[in-house]
C-alpha cells in the first residue's frame, strides 16, 4: 500500500464499489425482461444509502491498517494545516460587508419630496395590507388643509420585512431602506414613531434614493 | 511562472509590503489587535466621520471592499457606524463611491448621519405623536387658594 | 290600505306646552288594484305593478343594473347613463331607472350591448375624474370604485397625449360640516335632489351645460339645514365628503357597532363607527319606521363632543370648594354617607336628558328605598288631570311613520323642525307627495314647508266655538283630539301626539318619575342627586346654603360644576342601555367603546352605592336590571316594538275638570337654526357643533 494510497481520500467508498449490488438484483430476476435495476441505472439517479463494506481481504487489511496508524487523523490535521495558509472564507465584519442588493428590504423609513415636505399622504394602503398588522396610521386634515399622518408607528417587532408596504405605496414615501444595523437593547427602541421614521428617512435618503434609481428599470 | 513565485518570494514581498503600509511593526500589532487582520490595498476615499474606505480585487469578492474605522472610535467601532452615502459601495450595490456619483442627491433637508445609538443617552425612545384621544373636564377653581 | 279614504290629523307639540291635532272628512274612492304586467328580466319573468321601473322589476329578480344617480328616496333624474340596458325591439339602449315596464317587455342586463354601454358610459366618467383615490375619504366605500371594477372596461384608452389635463373645478365652501371637491362630481345631482325634495332648502343647482356644467350653490352660500349631512352619504363619488371626519379613518379599519341616538327624542337608528376606542363618526341606520335612512347633522355631528369636556375620574370638593379627583372609594363613600344621612323628605333626584332606563329604575329603586319619593325629569309635563298616567296622554301615538298617511297636521307649540328633524323631514315628505296641509299654533318659524299659521296664542286651542298654563292646555288639546277622533271613520287613527323633547323623558314617565322639579325643589332638599341633570333647571341658587349635590354623568357641565361629588358615567356610545323614544319604542344602545378613564356604566355607579348605604338593590347584572324594567313595564324590554295605546278618552274625562280659561302666548326654545346644535352636554362639548353656530350666523350677515 503505497503512501498515496493511505492519503487518497474515500478509499472506502471506492472500494465498496456499487456495481457488486447491482448484479446481485440483477441475479434474482434474470427471467423478467423489463426486470427492475436497483438501484436505478438511468442517469440522474445516485444512490446515497450506505453500502455494505467489502469483505475481500485486501481491503479489510487496508482498513485495519487505516485504524492501527491513525491515517484518518494525520489527514484531519493536514486539512488544519493548510486552511492556516489559505484565504478565509468568512468575511471580517464589521469591516468588510457582504453585497446587497438594490431590493434588499431593512430598516424602514418615511421620505421626504425634494423641496422637504412630507410625502404620505395617509391612504392607509401600506396599514392594510401589511400581513402581520404592524403599522398604525391616524390621520387629520393639516392646518393647510392637506391629508397628513398624525401617528405613523411600526412595530419593528412584529413586522417581517415583506416589503408590502412600500408596494403599496403609491407616493414612494414608506420604504424599506438598506440599513439592517438597527439592533437594539431594549424592545421599546423598536416601536417606531413617524418622526423616528423621517428622520431615518433624512439620514437615508441618499442611499434610497440610489437605490430606487438602481432598480426603476424592473418596476 | 517565474522562479519567485516558485519560492513562495512574492508572498514574502506582500508580507512585508502589507506591514509597511499598515505603519511597521507597532502599526500592525495595533491594527491585527483591533481589526483581526492585516491587508493592504487602495484608499478609494474618507468620509467626514474620518473612516477610509480601501479596495483590493486581489481579495475575493466579499473581502475587497472594506472599512477601517476613524480612530476616533479606539476599539468601540460599530457596522452602523458606515453613513449612509458609502453604505451602497460598501455593500457592492454600487461601484462609484459617493464623490464619483454625481447623480446621489443631497437636498438641504438631509439628516447628519448617526450611528445606532441603542443603549446610550441618546437612544431613540418611543413617544406617541397624537393628541390625547379623550379631553377630560377641569373644573373651574373656585378658590386659588 | 284600509285607512286610504280617511281623513287624518295629527299634531305635534313641546312637552312644556302640550300637543294636539285635527282633522276633516272626505272620502276618495278605493282605486282599483291594477292588473300586474309580466316582463322578462334576462329571460326570467316577473310580475311587476304597471309604472315600476326596469331597475325596480330587475331588482325583484336579484339582478342589480348600475347606477349612480339613481336613490329610492328621491325622484328620477336619469342623467347618469350608467343603468343602460338593452330592450328587446328598443334600437337603442335604454335608461333603466326611469324607463317604466311595458307588457311583455325583455330586458337584458348582461348582453355584449348593455356591458358595452356600462364601459362607455364609465370611460366618460373617469376621464374627468380625478385619480385622487389614495386621499379621498370616500375611497373603500365609493360606488365609482366599486362600479368600475364591476363594471367597467379593463383596460383605458385615456392617453392625455396633449398633457391638456384633466376637468377641474373649483370647491365651494358650504358650511362647516360638508367637504366639497368637485372635481370629483360626477354630475348625478342627488345633493340636489335630496336639498330641494327631502331638506326643503333649494339652494344646490347646476349651472354651464357639456364640460362646463358645475354642481353648486349659484351664489358664494352655504347649505345650510339641520339635515345636510345625508348628502355626503348620497353622494356615490368623494365629491361631497364629511369635514369633521376628513382623513380620520378608512372604511376597511373601523369597526361598525349599531346604536341609537339620543340626542333627539326619534331615537333614530345610527350606527357607530369607531377604531382604537374612539368615535369616529355617527351614521344612520335604515329604519324605515323613525328615521328612514336620514339622520340629523346634530345626531350625526356632535359626537366630537364625546371626547372633549369628558368627566374621567370621580371628583370631591376639597376643604376649599375645589373639585379634587379621588378614587372611586373615597367618592362613594361620601356620596353614600350624604344619602344615608339625609331626611327622606329632603331627598331629591333629578333625572337629565339622556339618562338610560337602567340608571334610571336603579336610582328610583335606591331613592324609593330610602323612603323618597322625590325623583324628577328635567323636562316639565303637566301632572294634573290624566297628567302621566295613562301612557297615551305623553306619547306620539300616531307612531312616525304613519305620519306621512295624515291628510292634516295641526302643531302646537312646537318647532318640530328642530326637536325632531326626522319628523319634520316625514310632515315635509307627506307635504309634497301627499298634499297634506299642516297648521301651526305658537311662534312663527321656517319649516320648510308652507303651512297656516293660526296665530301664537294658546287660547286658539279651545277650537272655533269655545281653545299656557300646562294641565289646561293639555286638557284642551286632548278634548279637541277627542272630538276629532270622533268624526273620523278610522276609529284606529290615533289623533292627539305629544312629542317629549328628550331622548331619556319616555322612559322617565314610564318609570314613574315626576315632570318637572318645581315643588321638591321648593320644599330645600338636602341631597340633591343628580343623574345627567345639566339644563340648568336646578342651580345652586335655588339650592339651600348647606345641600349637598352628587352628579352623576358624563361630561363636565352645568351639573358637575355645582356638585359636591361627581360620580363618572358613561355616555350613549359606552353603554349597552334602553332608551324609549317619543313615540313609546324601546330601542337599546350597543357598547362601540369603553367609558374614558375610570368612568363606569351608570347603573353599576348606582348599584355599588346601594351598597355602601346598606340598601342592596337586589339586580348585578344588566339581565336582571331589564327584568326589573319589565317587572314595571314590558314595553320597556321590548325593543324595536310599540305598544298601542288608547285611553283617550279616560284621559278627557280626566282633562275635563282643568278646562278653565288659558292664556299667554305659546313659545319654543328653538326657533333659529343656530339653536338647533346645541342643546344638550354632548352637543355643547362638540367643537364642530360650535363652528355651525358661527357658520349660521355668518350666514346671516352674507347679502344671499
Amino acid at each position: 500500500m503505497s503512501l498515496v494510497k493511505i492519503f487518497s481520500v474515500s478509499s472506502r467508498v471506492r472500494a465498496g464499489g456499487a456495481s457488486s449490488l447491482v448484479s446481485r438484483h440483477v441475479q434474482y430476476s434474470t427471467e423478467a425482461k423489463t426486470e427492475k435495476v436497483y438501484p436505478p441505472k438511468e442517469p440522474g439517479y445516485m444512490y446515497v444509502n450506505a453500502v455494505d463494506p467489502n469483505m475481500t481481504m485486501k481491503a479489510l487489511s487496508d482498513r485495519a491498517a487505516q485504524t492501527m496508524f491513525w491515517t484518518e487523523l494525520a489527514r484531519g490535521f493536514a486539512v488544519t494545516l493548510a486552511h492556516i495558509f489559505k484565504e478565509p472564507a468568512t468575511i471580517n465584519y464589521p469591516f468588510e460587508k457582504g453585497p446587497l442588493s438594490p431590493r434588499f428590504r431593512g430598516e424602514h423609513a418615511l421620505r421626504r419630496y425634494p423641496s422637504g415636505e412630507e410625502r404620505c399622504i395617509a391612504c392607509k394602503l401600506c396599514e392594510a395590507i401589511c400581513p402581520a398588522q404592524a403599522i398604525t396610521i391616524e390621520a387629520e386634515e393639516r392646518q393647510d388643509g392637506s391629508r397628513r399622518t398624525t401617528r405613523y408607528d411600526i412595530d419593528m417587532t412584529k413586522c417581517i420585512y415583506c416589503g408590502f408596504c412600500q408596494e403599496a405605496c403609491p407616493v414612494d414615501a414608506i420604504v424599506e431602506g438598506p440599513n439592517f444595523e438597527f439592533s437594539t437593547e431594549t424592545h421599546e427602541e423598536l416601536l417606531y414613531n413617524k418622526e423616528k421614521l423621517l428622520s431615518n428617512g433624512d439620514k437615508w435618503e441618499s442611499e434610497i434614493a440610489s437605490n430606487i434609481r438602481a432598480d426603476h428599470l424592473y418596476r | 511562472m517565474s522562479i519567485v513565485k516558485i519560492l513562495g518570494l512574492d508572498k514574502v514581498a506582500s508580507f512585508f509590503n502589507i506591514i509597511r503600509q499598515n505603519g511597521g511593526i507597532r502599526g500592525s500589532l495595533y491594527k491585527l489587535y483591533r481589526q483581526d487582520e492585516l491587508k493592504d490595498g487602495t484608499l478609494v476615499g474618507e468620509d467626514k466621520f474620518g473612516n477610509k474606505y480601501f479596495e483590493n480585487p486581489r481579495y475575493f469578492y466579499g473581502r475587497n471592499r472594506w472599512v477601517e474605522y476613524s480612530d476616533n472610535y479606539n476599539m468601540n467601532y460599530d457596522g452602523s457606524q458606515v453613513p449612509a452615502e458609502w453604505f451602497g459601495w460598501l455593500h457592492y450595490k454600487s461601484d462609484l463611491p459617493p464623490h464619483k456619483d454625481p447623480a446621489r442627491p443631497n437636498y438641504p433637508w438631509m439628516a447628519e448621519f448617526t450611528e445606532n445609538l441603542s443603549g446610550t443617552t441618546g437612544q431613540y425612545t418611543p413617544y406617541t405623536t397624537t393628541r390625547p384621544k379623550v379631553e377630560p373636564w377641569v373644573p373651574e377653581r373656585k378658590s386659588t387658594v | 290600505m284600509l285607512r286610504q279614504p280617511l281623513c287624518r290629523a295629527l299634531a305635534l307639540s313641546s312637552p312644556a306646552r302640550a300637543v294636539p291635532l285635527a282633522s276633516r272628512s272626505y272620502s276618495n274612492p278605493v282605486p282599483a288594484e291594477p292588473e300586474k304586467v309580466e316582463v322578462f328580466i334576462n329571460d326570467k319573468p316577473v310580475y311587476v305593478a304597471p309604472g315600476t321601473t326596469v331597475l325596480q322589476a330587475a331588482a325583484q329578480v336579484g339582478v342589480e343594473i348600475p347606477r349612480f344617480c339613481y336613490h329610492e328616496r328621491l325622484a328620477v333624474a336619469g342623467n347618469c347613463r350608467m343603468c343602460l340596458v338593452e330592450v328587446e325591439r328598443s334600437p337603442k339602449p335604454v335608461a333603466a331607472c326611469a324607463m317604466p315596464v311595458m307588457k311583455g317587455m325583455r330586458v337584458k342586463t348582461d348582453s355584449d350591448l348593455t356591458r358595452k354601454a356600462r364601459e362607455g358610459v364609465m370611460e366618460f366618467l373617469l376621464v374627468n375624474h380625478p385619480l385622487d383615490c389614495p386621499i379621498c375619504d370616500q375611497g373603500g366605500e365609493c360606488d365609482l370604485q366599486d362600479q368600475s371594477m364591476a363594471f367597467g372596461s379593463d383596460r383605458s384608452r385615456f392617453t392625455d397625449v396633449h398633457f391638456s389635463g384633466k376637468r377641474a373645478v373649483e370647491d365651494k365652501d358650504i358650511g362647516p360640516l360638508i367637504k366639497t371637491i368637485m372635481t370629483r362630481c360626477i354630475h348625478c345631482t342627488r345633493c340636489i335632489r335630496f336639498a330641494s325634495e327631502v331638506a326643503g332648502v333649494d339652494d344646490f343647482g347646476t349651472t354651464g351645460r357639456g364640460t362646463d356644467m358645475q354642481v353648486g350653490t349659484y351664489v358664494e352660500k352655504m347649505l345650510l339645514s339641520e339635515l345636510s349631512g345625508n348628502v355626503i352619504d348620497l353622494c356615490p363619488v368623494g365629491a361631497l365628503t364629511s369635514k369633521p371626519y376628513s382623513f380620520a379613518a378608512r372604511p376597511w379599519e373601523t369597526r361598525r357597532i349599531d346604536s341609537v341616538d339620543v340626542l333627539d327624542p326619534l331615537g333614530s337608528n345610527i350606527v357607530v363607527t369607531t377604531r382604537t376606542n374612539e368615535v369616529l363618526r355617527i351614521l344612520p341606520r335604515t329604519n324605515e319606521e323613525i328615521n328612514e335612512e336620514w339622520l340629523s347633522d346634530k345626531s350625526r355631528f356632535a359626537c366630537d363632543g364625546l371626547k372633549r369636556q369628558r368627566l374621567v375620574t370621580p371628583m370631591m370638593t376639597d376643604s376649599r370648594g375645589n373639585l379634587m379627583p379621588v378614587d372611586w372609594e373615597d367618592a362613594i363613600v361620601a356620596a353614600a354617607r350624604a344619602l344615608r344621612d339625609c331626611p327622606p323628605n329632603k331627598l331629591l333626584a333629578v333625572a337629565g336628558d339622556m339618562a338610560d332606563a337602567e340608571s334610571l329604575v336603579a336610582l328610583k329603586d335606591l331613592v324609593n328605598r330610602l323612603g323618597s319619593e322625590n325623583t324628577c325629569t328635567e323636562q316639565y309635563f303637566p301632572l294634573d288631570g290624566a297628567g302621566i298616567d295613562l301612557r297615551s296622554s305623553y306619547l306620539c301615538n300616531t307612531k312616525i311613520a304613519n305620519v306621512e298617511d295624515a291628510d292634516f297636521v295641526l302643531l302646537i307649540g312646537t318647532n318640530v323642525r328642530f326637536e325632531a328633524p326626522l319628523l319634520n323631514a316625514r310632515i315635509r315628505k307627506a307635504y309634497v307627495h301627499k298634499d297634506t296641509d299642516v297648521a301651526l299654533i305658537g311662534p312663527k318659524v321656517d319649516l320648510t314647508y308652507d303651512y297656516m299659521h293660526v296665530g301664537d296664542s294658546a287660547s286658539v286651542v279651545k277650537i272655533s266655538p269655545r281653545g299656557p298654563e300646562g294641565s289646561a292646555l293639555l286638557a284642551y288639546t286632548q278634548e279637541l283630539a277627542c272630538k276629532l277622533q270622533d268624526k273620523l271613520q278610522d276609529k284606529e287613527w290615533k289623533v292627539l301626539n305629544v312629542l317629549q323633547r328628550t331622548a331619556s323623558q319616555v322612559a322617565a314617565l314610564d318609570l314613574g318619575y315626576q315632570p318637572g322639579v318645581g315643588k321638591a325643589l321648593q320644599d330645600g332638599p338636602k341631597v340633591v342627586y343628580l343623574l345627567g341633570a345639566d339644563s340648568g333647571v336646578v342651580s345652586r341658587d335655588q339650592l339651600p346654603k348647606d345641600a349637598f349635590v352628587i352628579y352623576q354623568g358624563h361630561h363636565g357641565d352645568a351639573g358637575a360644576a355645582m356638585a359636591d361629588v361627581v360620580l363618572p358615567g358613561a355616555a350613549y356610545t359606552e353603554k349597552r342601555a334602553t332608551f324609549v323614544n317619543a313615540e313609546g319604542r324601546a330601542q337599546q344602545t350597543l357598547v362601540a367603546v369603553a367609558p374614558p378613564g375610570m368612568a363606569r356604566e351608570d347603573w353599576k355607579i348606582i348599584r355599588a352605592l346601594s351598597e355602601v348605604i346598606g340598601e342592596r338593590l337586589p339586580y348585578d347584572n344588566l339581565d336582571e336590571v331589564r327584568d326589573r324594567l319589565s317587572e314595571i313595564s314590558p314595553a320597556l324590554v321590548a325593543y324595536g316594538d310599540v305598544q298601542e295605546n288608547n285611553y283617550f278618552a279616560q284621559a278627557r274625562a280626566l282633562a275635563q275638570s282643568l278646562q278653565k280659561p288659558v292664556s299667554g302666548k305659546l313659545d319654543v326654545q328653538l326657533k333659529h337654526l343656530e339653536d338647533f346644535f346645541m342643546t344638550d352636554t354632548i352637543s355643547r362639548a362638540s367643537p364642530t357643533m360650535a363652528k355651525c353656530i358661527q357658520a349660521v350666523l355668518k350666514q346671516k350677515d352674507s347679502p344671499y
